[in-house]
């Protein structure tokens, strides 16, 4: 049954909380809260540096039967030869699909699905997973086919067809929903056409890759050395190691050290690009160079991104745009900090066609006003308050401990700053609103910005009765995107 | 556990293996409780994360709706955001005036736009909704309108409601609107429960319309991202008004356009004193606190909100039976597909249990369509398969995306085909414990957090009873091979399904490089016609066709000439097409 892990933090608010016979006050400011005392979770309560290699954080939790093992591997699309884009994804997939050395891959779906167990694989961006998620009982029985599916994979030629040739049939899909086309075209646009990320895979290159491709990729990258694994669920701890010693133990290749990711890219001149596609409600995005989340300035531009579009209802650009005027369902900002390269600054919102350009008018307004005018004390303080508040909420169950503790290890920051967690309330309660006018000042640059429109470009341009705004006086020039032909991603004629 | 399999020994250690779960699956110890005003109380304590999971459900969707106001229950999920008498504004004696004075201009406004809806009707004006086609006299309200709207402005406290929340800590807020239930949930942090009672009964006893009619425009913002401009919204919405003959259901939780436009603040308050009554509503609370002093300080909070004077009326209509098969045939931007509906059962009937069991047998990568769609004779690239129990009456879904170059119309006979299998056979028993023990393990997987069990909880309880959170598993375990066939030869009847069959509108095709070069006027007038080619037959006169095109493409502007070319590509396709047969 349920065991309380807890228990102080539950005595603790027995002793505070006021009796209930008071009356209630016509403000909830006039409530009085009792302290809620936390502390995140630290890597040193968790770190195993495995004999066989690899860094792992193992977090028992004795709830539930469940198991959850993920291996986080230094690979991914970024590692894919030039003309074999897909491969990343092709090779995860058929990691987990595509049989093991002792089963075929009909035997081994069968086999999982009787024990209810789950073992995944995928090839993502900047990495690739494993994952084992499977009733406790079962654990032995789950760790030597992973063992084996890492090791020993069969990579089945029939199953090598099957999902090429559904990667295929998914991309002539790639112009059909104005939200993919958005998504990509930002990509393109913040990050330059030649960047890594913008190699997509295209009918050529799904083609050309062979199972000895996928085999090359495989003993190349997924070995102990660049795995970081995370394990959390019912077992003792000490028993877990051995098993994870045991799981990676006498690989039966060498691979070769992780590379770094490129960094290599290049931001769109300043403009409005415009794709033009026959659906009632145009998709905006404007954007800006970002930055890196190891930049003295990350709090205080996490701040000011909250305030300005980041934090929902409470954030100006949802009051502007949804709340006052009614012109968006979904309004927003983002500035994350990239972990290797600068993200780019984005805000979006999705209006009928002939509000855009009003709708993109108050966007921009807002990003000028938070450079000129100084944030109220309130709304420092609210979003200091929920990023400090919320923050626990990261841990909220163990398999989320592990995770989180592992990807500092997968992406460096362990080794930098090891007492992240720890500081982090500290440095964004330190936030000023001279710093968070200064960083809106120093990235929310009106010249620069870069703005997608994918819609009815007539409609757009012709605006609304009862707002003046013209779309094309926002930005220096206007730019036509042609529809990317989907199977080799080159812009079709026009 | 089930013996009447006939097994073989080796099944016989497997199945005893995988069972130990289901045999101390575990409950859910949620405490239930009424308040004297008839609030219901679920109360969960878990002590796992230093947090509170909390939401409420009204027992109301759009089911409850009629035509007119379609779109009022989702219209209202947004205005419970809006604030109390407190929240929200700076002067809520002026605010009151305010909202008074922009009810009086709306109701000169709908005069106006009655008229409207008349000329319409009379074919003067091309859509009654179009700003461009407002009489001057509504132009004029408008404005009136909009000054009202600038001088509230001034005194209101902009989403006010949400930034206290997001001050103390609160996460994940949110509120959903479904056929059957509206649901209001957040996640705050153990310390803020107090907060959390404040203002969730603050905005159930006194809520405040504000801003009603900017929040109309949202919503239709918010129709047209889901609905109107993904690829397949505006299909997948008729396809569930043409299942649907005389039930509720027919028509979407978001609204038909007209409705959402013309919904007043007096429907909205009839609406609220009918439906959001506490005897109408259940408090749900998933996290790190103790039941006895929570309860208290729900009965401080919420035991202060007055009994409503009549409980909410019943949904009485009940879906005629179907008595001929529905087919409807869409061209969309979209990969060809099927998809099909059959009428089954609602929450809680005996035969849902089976049938979510058959649905499993069909889902899943070793589920039988996968296997013998996708992989075997290799039809389908991707297919899917569910019982949906809503409280008022159920359906099943199965479709597929076809494999390119088959049809949906083959995706379709390949789905009778495991039907029929399903109709004349009894499911192994091997089979049939893989998906049990599916079943089993998800018992568990489901706890993983309290925010997962809260929307659990109010799923179920919205549907019809929380409990079903505990009794479900062992009523799926209970499902038997003749249960599952039995079920399969009573619904999945001809008469009782509606099919849809997506293809790729024409023109919409990706990668034909021709159609990217037309204008917006080319692209409506091309999709015509070459649909029009599509079943056209007659050879000469597409001859003849094709010839003028010839003709006219030596004397054609720049503009025009990817339009004709495209014309002359697809009536020369046709040609050769015709000529083979």
């Amino acid at each position: 049954m349920m065991k309380p892990l807890f228990a102080g933090t539950l005595l603790f608010l027995l002793a505070a909380i006021a009796p209930a016979a008071d009356a209630i006050p016509d403000r909830p400011e006039k409530l009085e809260f009792p302290v809620l005392k936390y502390e995140p979770p630290r890597a040193v309560d968790h770190r195993v540096v495995l004999k066989s290699g690899p860094v792992a954080y193992v977090v028992p939790d004795r709830e539930l039967p469940l198991v959850n093992l993920v291996i986080y591997v230094r690979t991914g699309q970024y590692n894919e030869p030039t003309g074999k884009e897909g491969l990343a994804s092709l090779t995860g997939s058929l990691l987990a699909r595509g049989g093991i050395k002792s089963k075929s891959a009909e035997e081994l779906e069968e086999r999982l699905a009787f024990l209810a167990a789950g073992l995944n694989a995928s090839g993502g961006d900047t990495q690739a997973t494993v994952s084992l998620n499977l009733l406790s009982k079962d654990l032995d029985e789950g760790l030597a086919l992973l063992r084996e599916a890492l090791t020993a994979p069969r990579l089945q030629e029939d199953k090598l067809a099957l999902f090429k040739q559904q990667s295929l049939q998914a991309m002539k899909q790639r112009n059909d929903d104005s939200a993919d086309i958005e998504q990509r075209e930002r990509r393109y646009l913040a990050y330059g056409e030649n960047f890594w990320v913008n190699r997509h895979p295209t009918q050529a290159s799904i083609e050309s890759i062979t199972r000895a491709d996928i085999e090359t990729f495989h003993r190349r990258w997924f070995h102990p050395k660049n795995f970081v694994v995370a394990a959390s669920g019912d077992f003792d701890r000490a028993a877990m190691v051995a098993k994870l010693e045991k799981l990676f133990d006498s690989w039966p290749f060498q691979g070769e050290p992780a590379r770094p990711v490129p960094s290599d890219k290049q931001f769109a001149s300043p403009g409005i690009y415009f794709v033009d596609k026959d659906v009632n409600q145009g998709r905006v995005s404007l954007l800006l160079p970002g930055i890196r989340r190891d930049d003295p300035d990350y709090y205080a531009v996490e701040v000011m991104n909250d305030i300005l579009g980041g934090g929902g209802f409470t954030s100006r650009i949802m009051n502007r745009v949804r709340s006052d005027e009614g012109l968006a369902y979904s309004a927003g900002t983002g500035f994350p900090g990239g972990v290797y390269y600068p993200l780019s600054f984005v805000a979006v919102f999705q209006s009928k066609s002939g509000t855009v350009a009003y709708a993109t008018s108050l966007v921009v307004e807002e990003m000028q006003k938070i450079a000129v005018t100084p944030v109220t004390a309130e709304e420092l303080e609210t979003t200091k308050k929920s990023f400090i508040e919320t923050f626990p909420g990261s841990f909220a169950t163990k398999a989320q401990v592990a995770g989180a503790l592992a990807q500092e290890e997968f992406t460096g920051r362990h080794a930098k700053t090891p007492e992240h967690f720890k500081s982090y309330r500290a440095k964004i309660a330190a936030v000023t609103a001279a710093d968070v006018q200064r960083v809106a000042k120093k990235f929310l640059t009106p010249e620069k910005v870069v703005i997608l429109v994918v819609g009815q470009k007539e409609a757009i341009l012709k605006g609304h009765p009862n707002h003046p705004v013209k779309i094309e006086s926002l930005a220096p020039r206007v730019v036509d995107v042609p529809l990317r032909d989907p199977l080799t991603m080159k812009a079709q004629p026009r | 556990m089930n013996r009447q399999f006939c097994i073989s020994t080796l099944s016989v250690l497997l199945l005893a293996a995988a069972f130990v779960p289901a045999l101390r699956a575990q409950k859910v110890p949620v405490t239930e409780h009424f308040l004297p005003n008839g609030l219901k109380v679920l109360l969960l304590e878990r002590h796992d994360a230093p947090d509170v999971a909390g939401g409420w459900v009204a027992k109301v969707g759009s089911a409850n709706e009629r035509p007119g106001i379609t779109g009022i229950a989702h219209l209202f999920e947004h205005m419970m955001f809006k604030g109390t008498p407190t929240i929200g504004t700076k002067d809520f004696k002026k605010d009151m005036e305010i909202i008074a004075a922009q009810e009086r201009v709306r109701e000169q406004m709908r005069e106006e736009e009655a008229k409207l809806r008349a000329a319409w009707r009379r074919g003067e004006i091309d859509d009654p909704q179009k700003p461009e086609n407002r009489t001057p006299r509504l132009r004029e309200l408008g404005k009136e309108f909009q000054q009202l709207v600038e001088e509230q402005r001034k005194i209101l406290v902009k989403n006010e409601f949400d930034r206290i929340y997001t001050a103390g800590g609160g996460s994940q807020m949110n509120a959903y609107t479904s056929y059957d239930v509206t649901a209001y949930f957040i996640t705050v942090p153990a310390n803020k429960l107090e907060l959390f009672m404040w203002m969730e009964s603050e905005r159930i006893l006194r809520p405040i319309f504000r801003e009603f009619y900017a929040e109309r425009d949202v919503v239709f913002e918010e129709r047209r991202m889901r609905t109107d401009s993904t690829p397949t919204g505006k299909f997948a919405e008729a396809f569930e008004s043409l299942f649907w003959e005389s039930h509720p259901y027919s028509w979407p939780i978001i609204g038909w356009p007209s409705d959402i436009s013309a919904i007043t603040r007096e429907q909205a308050d009839d609406f609220y004193a009918t439906y959001y009554a506490p005897q109408n509503l259940t408090l749900i609370l998933v996290g790190d606190f103790d039941t006895k002093r929570t309860l208290a300080l729900v009965e401080k909070y919420f035991g202060r909100i007055p009994k409503g004077k009549k409980p909410a009326p019943d949904v009485v209509t009940l879906e005629v039976a179907q008595n001929a098969e529905k087919r409807m045939n869409a061209e969309a931007e979209t990969n060809p597909q099927v998809d099909i509906l059959w009428h089954t059962v609602a929450f809680g009937h005996a035969d849902s249990y089976s049938l979510s069991v058959l649905a499993q047998l069909l889902s899943t990568r070793t589920g039988r369509l996968y296997k013998n769609l996708v992989l075997g004779p290799q039809v389908s690239t991707e297919t899917w398969a569910w019982q949906g129990s809503r409280k008022w009456a159920g359906q099943f879904n199965i479709g597929g995306e076809c494999r390119d170059g088959r049809k949906p119309e083959e995706v379709e006979q390949a789905i009778y085909a495991e039907l029929d299998k399903l109709k004349n056979e009894d499911v192994p028993a091997a089979e049939l414990q893989k998906v049990k023990n599916n079943f089993a393990a998800g018992e568990y997987r489901r706890l993983a957090n309290n925010h997962a069990i809260l929307q659990q909880l109010m799923r179920a309880e919205g549907a019809g009873d929380w409990r079903e959170v505990n009794d479900g598993g062992p009523r799926l375990q209970a499902v038997t091979a003749a249960d599952v066939r039995r079920v399969a030869n009573k619904y999945f009847t001809k008469e009782n399904r509606a099919v849809a069959i997506f293809t790729r509108k024409a023109g919409a095709v990706t990668g034909d490089p021709d159609f990217a070069g037309l204008s917006d006027q080319q692209k409506p007038i091309a999709r015509k016609v070459i649909a029009a080619l599509k079943t056209d037959t007659n050879l000469a006169a597409l001859k003849t066709r094709a010839q003028q095109l010839e003709e006219q493409l030596v004397k054609a502007e720049t503009k025009t000439q990817p339009f004709l070319k495209l014309l002359r590509k697809k009536t020369q396709e046709r040609i050769a097409e015709l000529e083979k047969k």
